[in-house]
Parts: C-alpha cells; sequence; structure tokens
C-alpha cells in the first residue's frame, strides 16, 4: 500500500536517550527504518519525564515531548550493563545497519559496546554518535543543555542590543544536531554499502551550532573579512525592517535600500520614489530615512490586521510575516489546506495532532501512516522472539530485571 | 566526474552531479553539506538575474551601503566592495565552496536547449525559490523526468509547492513568525517587537534537504526511478517546534514569551559577567549540582536560604534568585565562571561571539577549522565538515565560485558543446563573469 521507502531495509539499533538522539531515529523512522529503541527496565528513556505531561499530570506514558520524539519505533527494555543484555544488544546489533547513540564519550566502550565491538559482530554497521562536545578534545566531558550549548553556539547575535542574549525556544539545541546526525547517518550507510565497511561517526552538538547558516557561519567569516562584532543588531537600523504593531498584533518585516521599493509601493506612497531623498540605494542606506519611513509605516500596519498585512505582502512581494501563536498556526489556511498535521491514537492520550513529515516523497503510494510511540518494553517479547529467544528464557531475563 | 572536496578521497556522494537553484541561505546551505561530501555542485546562475541575498542583497550596491549594513547583506573584505562585490559577501562565500558555477541565460530557447543537456547529464536538481517564479523559468519535475527520469528533484519552497501560500514569498524569520517561533523566543520582560530575529529554520532546512536528497539516491537505487520530493520549509521546521505542538494539541495551552527559562530548571539563565557585554549561561539540573554550585558561590550564603532549598522552591523565585546570582557574576570573567563551573560538572558556557568561536580551544584540538583562500577575497579560516567520520573524510575545500567561473567546464565536459558552440553561447550573452550592466 505504501511502496517501497528509502530506509524499509535498514534496521537501527537506537540506544539513545532524551532528545538528540530520539530526533534522529524518528527521522530515520519516517523514511522507512525499523528503529529499535532500546530502554532501561522500569524507568526507560529519561524523556518519559520531561514536560508536558498529557493533562499536566507526569507518568511514564504521558510526556508530550517522549510520544513526539518516538513514533515509528519499538520499545525493548534491557538492561546494558547485564551480561546478557550486552549479549543481546551486540545479536541486535549484528542484524542491524546503523546503531545511534548519545551517551556522555567514553560511556559506550565502558559498556563493551563501543565501535570495535559492533564491528566484532557486524563489520559493516555504522556507528553514530551524538555528544555535547565530541568524541575527542578539551571539552570532551564537559556538561551541557540546551541552554548553555546555544550560549557557546554565538548566542551573543541573539536577542536585543540593550538586553540579554536569548537562547531560542524548546530543544532546538539538540534536535538541530539529531537532524545532522540523520543526515550523517545516510552518508556513513552510503559509505557502508559501497565498500562494506562500517564508519563511527562523531557529531558534536557544539560544532553544528558553530557550523549553523541561521546567521552565525556567515558572521564568522564576514568578522574575518571587516573585523567587526555583530553582536545583537540583527537588521535592525535598515530601512523597512523589524518588528512593528498592527491592528490586532505584531508583524516581522524586512526590506532595507535594496528591496524598499516594493514596500513603498504597498504603503501607497509611490510618489516618493520620484523625490532625491527616497530614489537612491545610497539614500535609502542612511539611518535617518529609514526612521522617517517608520513615520509612514506604522500608521499604515496600525489600520491593517495581521492577515491583511499579510495579504498585501504577498501582492507586492514584500518580504514579512504575522507574529502568531501555536494555536495561530493550528488554524492557519495554508497548514489546514494541506493537511499538514497528523492526527495520531495513542491509550494515554487518545487520538491528537502531531506535526506532520519533514518532507513528502512524491509518487503514486501516500506517505506511509505513522505509529504512534511504543509503551515501555512494548516489543521487548516481539524483537527477542525474532532472535529466537525462547519464552522460558524471557521469562527469567524479566525476573532478573535483564528485559 | 570530479568533486572538488574529494582530493582522493572516497566520499558518500562521489560520482553525483547535482544542479543548484538555490537562493538565500536554506538552499545553499543543503547543496553545501552535499559538496562537501563529495557530489559535483554546478550553480546554474544568469548574468541577466541577481537574486537577491544570495550573492549580497544587490549586484552593484553603492559604497554607502556596504559600509552601513554591517553584515546582514554587507559584511565586504575591508567594507571594500572590489570590481565584483557578487564574489566578495561572506554568506555566499561560506555555503558556496566546493560547488561551481556556469552561467546560462534560461529566458531565451538555446538557454532552455542547454539545461536540457544539463539536466540529461546530472542525477539531482534542487531548487527553494518561489514556486511560480521556478517554474516560469521552465523547470518543473513534468519538463526534468521527461528529459531525464532518472533525476532526483529536491524542492524547498516556503510553505508549499501548492496551496494557498505557494506565491507567498518570506524569509526564514518572516515564515518562523507565521508558525509561533519568535513569539515563544521572546523576552518574557518586554513587549513582542523585541522578539529577536534569528532564523534557526534555514539551518534546519539546509539539514532537512540535503537527507531528502540523500534518501531520494537511495529510493532510486531501490525502484530504478526517479523521483521528485518536497521539503517545504515551513512543514520541515514545524517539528522543532513539537514540546509546543503537544503542549497545545494534548492540553490546549499556547505557550509564549519563554525567553532564557525552563519549565522546571532554576537557575537557568543568562547572567552578565565583567566587561562589556559579556554573558555566562547557567543551568542547574539536580539538587547535586545546586550543591556544587552554591559552594562555588559560598560567599553569597544561597544554601541557607529557605526560598532557594528545592528546585521546585528555586523556580518560584527565580527572578531573586538570579539577581543574586548575577550580583556574582557581574564581577567576574566569564571564562572563569564557564571553566571553574565545569570542574564542579554545572553546565555552564559563555555567550559566545564570532571572536570567541574563531579562538576557541576545543575547535581548535578538533581541527574544526578549514583555512580556504578566494582570489577576490583573501584567504580566511572556514567551518570544516559538519561531522567526523573514521572512513575518510573531506580535503581541503575549493573556494566558492565567482559567478561564472567553470562556464568552460560545464559547457566543454558536462554538457559536450564545442569550442564554437561555446564561442555563440558566448556571443548571444549566456556566458560571462560579469552582471549584464542593466542589472541592479
Amino acid at each position: 500500500m505504501t511502496g517501497i521507502m528509502p530506509l524499509d531495509d535498514v534496521r537501527v539499533l537506537d540506544l539513545s536517550r532524551y532528545t538528540s538522539g530520539p530526533f534522529c531515529t524518528r527521522v530515520l523512522g519516517d523514511y522507512g527504518a525499523d528503529v529499535i529503541k532500546i530502554e532501561q527496565p522500569g524507568t526507560g528513556d529519561p524523556a518519559r519525564a520531561l514536560p508536558p505531561f498529557y493533562q499536566d499530570e507526569p507518568g511514564l506514558e504521558r510526556s508530550g515531548i517522549f510520544l513526539f520524539l518516538n513514533t515509528n519505533k519499538r520499545s525493548v527494555t534491557l538492561d546494558l550493563k547485564s551480561e546478557r543484555g550486552r549479549e543481546i544488544a551486540l545479536e541486535l546489533a549484528a542484524s542491524s545497519q546503523v546503531v545511534i547513540e548519545n551517551f556522555a564519550p567514553g560511556t559506550l566502550d565502558r559498556l563493551g559496546l563501543g565501535f570495535d565491538a559492533l564491528r566484532a559482530v557486524n563489520p559493516g554497521i555504522v556507528l553514530t554518535s551524538i555528544s555535547n562536545f565530541g568524541q575527542t578534545g578539551p571539552y570532551r566531558d564537559w556538561q551541557g543543555t540546551d541552554l548553555t550549548l546555544l550560549a557557546m553556539g554565538n548566542m551573543q547575535g541573539t536577542g536585543d542590543t540593550d538586553h540579554e542574549p536569548l537562547k531560542t525556544a524548546g530543544h532546538h539545541a539538540t534536535y538541530y544536531p539529531g537532524y545532522v546526525a540523520a543526515l550523517a547517518t545516510s552518508m556513513g550507510l552510503m559509505t557502508a554499502e559501497l565498500t562494506g565497511e562500517g564508519e563511527h561517526l562523531d557529531i558534536s552538538i557544539f560544532e553544528t551550532h558553530s557550523h549553523s547558516v541561521d546567521g552565525r557561519l556567515g558572521r564568522t567569516l564576514a568578522y574575518q573579512y571587516n573585523g567587526r562584532l555583530v553582536g545583537r543588531s540583527g537588521m535592525a537600523g535598515a530601512i523597512g525592517s523589524g518588528i512593528f504593531p498592527c491592528a490586532d498584533g505584531y508583524f516581522g518585516l524586512n526590506a532595507g535600500a535594496g528591496l524598499v521599493q516594493r514596500m513603498i509601493r504597498m504603503v501607497g506612497r509611490e510618489d516618493l520614489l520620484e523625490h532625491p531623498d527616497w530614489s537612491t540605494v545610497a539614500e535609502l542606506s542612511k539611518a535617518e530615512r529609514a526612521i522617517e519611513f517608520q513615520g509612514i509605516l506604522i500608521p499604515w500596519l496600525l489600520e491593517r490586521t495581521k492577515e491583511e498585512v499579510r495579504t498585501e505582502c504577498e501582492r507586492f512581494g514584500v518580504l514579512g510575516g504575522p507574529l502568531n501563536t501555536i494555536e495561530d498556526l493550528f488554524q492557519d489556511q495554508n497548514f489546514q489546506a494541506r493537511e499538514f498535521f497528523q492526527e495520531i491514537d495513542h491509550p494515554t492520550t487518545g487520538p491528537i495532532q502531531y506535526p506532520g513529515f519533514h518532507a513528502v516523497l512524491h509518487r503514486d503510494e501516500p506517505m506511509p501512516e505513522r505509529s504512534r510511540a511504543p509503551l515501555l518494553g512494548e516489543h521487548t517479547d516481539e524483537v527477542l522472539g525474532e532472535l529466537g529467544i525462547e519464552a522460558g528464557e524471557r521469562e527469567a531475563l524479566r525476573a532478573s530485571g535483564v528485559i | 566526474m570530479t568533486s572538488p572536496a574529494s582530493n582522493g578521497k572516497r566520499l558518500p556522494l562521489e560520482g553525483v552531479r547535482i544542479l543548484d537553484f538555490t537562493v538565500v541561505w536554506a538552499g545553499p546551505y543543503c547543496t553545501m553539506q552535499l559538496a562537501d561530501w563529495g557530489a559535483e555542485v554546478i550553480r546554474v546562475e544568469s548574468v541577466h538575474h541577481f537574486a537577491p541575498q544570495t550573492r549580497g542583497l544587490i549586484a552593484r550596491p553603492p559604497q554607502e551601503f556596504a559600509e552601513n549594513s554591517a553584515n546582514q547583506g554587507g559584511g565586504y573584505p575591508d567594507d571594500l566592495l572590489g570590481e565584483r562585490p557578487w564574489n566578495r559577501g561572506p554568506y555566499f562565500n561560506n555555503h558556496g565552496r566546493n560547488k561551481r558555477s556556469v552561467t546560462v541565460h534560461l529566458g531565451t530557447p538555446e538557454g532552455q536547449a542547454a539545461l536540457d543537456r544539463l539536466i540529461e547529464h546530472s542525477d539531482g536538481l534542487i531548487e527553494n525559490n518561489l514556486p511560480p517564479n521556478i517554474e516560469k523559468q521552465g523547470i518543473t519535475w513534468e519538463r526534468v523526468s521527461a528529459v531525464n527520469p532518472q533525476m532526483i528533484m529536491l524542492r524547498v519552497p516556503a510553505f508549499g509547492i501548492e496551496g494557498p501560500y505557494r506565491g507567498y514569498r518570506t524569509w526564514g524569520n518572516h515564515m518562523e513568525a507565521l508558525l509561533g517561533h519568535p513569539v515563544l523566543r521572546s523576552y518574557p520582560q518586554l513587549s513582542l517587537d523585541y522578539a529577536p530575529m534569528a532564523v534557526p529554520s534555514d539551518a534546519a532546512s539546509g539539514i532537512g534537504g540535503a537527507l531528502a536528497f540523500a534518501m531520494g539516491l537511495r529510493q532510486r537505487r531501490k525502484t530504478g526511478k526517479g523521483l521528485m520530493i518536497e521539503a517545504a520549509t515551513a512543514e520541515n521546521f514545524v517539528p522543532f517546534l513539537g514540546d509546543f505542538v503537544m503542549d497545545y494539541s494534548m492540553n490546549g495551552r499556547v505557550q509564549e514569551r519563554l525567553g532564557n527559562t525552563h519549565p522546571t530548571m532554576a537557575p537557568h539563565n543568562v547572567y552578565p559577567c565583567f566587561g562589556t557585554d559579556r554573558w555566562i549561561a547557567i543551568a542547574v539540573r539536580s539538587e547535586d549540582e545546586w550543591a556544587s554550585l552554591c559552594k562555588v558561590m559560598h560567599q553569597l550564603g544561597l544554601e541557607d536560604d529557605p526560598r532557594f532549598a528545592t528546585m521546585e522552591s528555586r523556580h518560584e523565585h527565580r527572578d531573586a534568585l538570579d539577581a543574586r546570582i548575577a550580583e556574582w557574576t557581574a564581577i567576574k570573567d566569564a571564562y572563569w565562571v564557564m571553566e571553574r563551573l565545569q570542574i564542579e560538572g554545572i553546565p555552564a558556557g559563555v555567550a559566545m561571539h564570532e571572536r570567541d568561536v574563531l579562538e576557541n580551544r576545543q575547535h581548535g584540538a578538533r581541527d574544526f577549522w578549514r583555512t580556504i583562500s578566494h582570489p577576490e577575497a583573501g584567504t580566511q579560516r572556514h567551518v570544516g565538515p559538519l561531522w567526523r567520520t573514521t572512513g575518510d573524510n573531506p580535503g581541503e575545500a575549493r573556494h566558492a565560485p565567482r559567478l561564472g567561473e567553470d562556464n568552460d567546464y560545464v559547457y566543454k565536459e558536462v554538457m559536450g558543446y564545442s569550442d564554437e558552440e561555446y564561442a555563440d553561447f558566448e556571443r548571444m550573452g549566456h556566458i560571462g563573469m560579469d552582471y549584464d550592466p542593466s542589472v541592479a
């Protein structure tokens, strides 16, 4: 029904927890991979304890972050510190193409599941490791959170000049490197399939942020070009650029001296374009012109709603967007028309809406349905059974806390 | 086929040729990843058209613009435009590395014929333009797949190839605004017009696009057929707001203006340090980490204050707590605080700027930088590949191509035109390293 998917012949042994690794394997699952998620017996992935919770009540099957991050996965409880647990993990690695982990560097080796141990059972294995600062270097063992990792990734450029630098909302600092890890894994798989030799991929969260094209990448080169630290100025000061009030909220706009002509037409002042003060890029680059233009722009905006301004922007090719809330996003005409959000049922929450696919394959068959996040250990018997571990041994393992 | 990044290394995308019609940041960052890992990426450009914010904001800005526009659209070496400003912009010269540039005027029949040849001899085509605009140039899946059924075509529109916003032009920050991101990341204490400009969606789109393309190649190997993939920037980014989507979807809650706060942790903020505009981020995840922090900040006596006894009570009194911690950090060097707290195992990080990142000892120890010399912009350090492998890593990178720098190679060796035909293209104004004087 759903046709061939790019990774439907790939099994991923997912040893990762919290956010970065699970974001990676969630994406690989979307592309068809069979993701086997290993969780600590009893407590499971610590992300199961992260808010927000369904109805604000904590519980192993109630974390919104966990439910979001773990669609299309099978959950197996396994104590990796036990000898039999380690053996079972290696058996799973032997039948997998990819292993993903985000333990502190060195942990996997201590568990006897490092790259050499994996390669011994499966020479073609791709091991993808995500860590705060990478597997080597003086910061290797340093601690990090979303906040501190974003700070180190040139946070100095985000925020208002007269206030403190700001982080990016939510878990972006770790979701993003998880996404990078999915890309790296796809490249590692290509090489492994070509050569028969596996690889160990080392993703440093710190490096992915120093690398990011969201302004930080270009600024690092610009600084070498002209010795200037941009700070938190953004595009503020450029003509027709900033966040401005409108009738029912706020609206973000960008123009600058090269593109402001369209905005001047949008606000009905094409007459200005004939005036010497307004008709050259040199004049439009002046700070006083930007301030003067605000006196024309803001009254125009205050007479219009966000949606009215947006429609005018679209009509005149002006760059801008309304400052919406998540609720506005759910009601937005474009996402509704494209049926972007997906309803997924779950025993705790009932059917609720999830974000849709990052990308869509255009072909005759529809994209496959996603399965909900697994309950803790939901697939332990199924997966161990596939390995040929009989019910009797499974009972014994359960009794001794290995699964 | 040759890949500038390979230098004899065995890279996963060796032998894959991609036509690159990308603009601004998201699309070029996608093809940068593919070029880094061995693909031959050919930027198809035109001397008759300047795509704003790709090779700069405008083709020939006045000197005033170069000096007043800081690093947004400007940022030229020594603030000088040079003879060809489009070869000197910091953004293009970053994400353009390892790529080639050919100029073709697609608004002519012979330009369209040349495009057919390019499509015929390539594996992929990637674009992130306003859908109606790129389609007007004849770049559609119908045409591309008719010329080359093996093609992987990746389209990265802002909101979708189809749908109400198909013709709605935005940059990443406007698209993010519509998705709700600036409202979430704003200052709790300030009105929304202070919401910072930040475009994590461009970076995410670059990664998501490169991944989708890699998946397309794998799919082609399995099905024997080409494929079009659509990775709309907006849809690619909403999952990064998964926490907030789920809270709304499960609980009907609309979160906003979170700033540097955390739902449970305290302390969790950015604190001023000694010097101008220096800040340290500190996050305390457990009572053990709190005890360690109190030990380092022993002068403050916070361990005895009942308001700060538990995570919950610290969170409740976080404004008072932040004020006390700021007293302590304000007279200290940000790096000293970071190193001192990391010794205790407490997450702490300096809010770094460009110079900090360039001088960082972790980056240095991991050989993060690549030196690239550009014929019109000099020699600088650039970021290395986005990850390391125990297999072959990319070698030295080639500079971002000057406009039309690879015309000779692409027309003759890729498209197979003779010297005579090349001369015809030259005469007809397709080939050049300068924008036509009519281009603003």
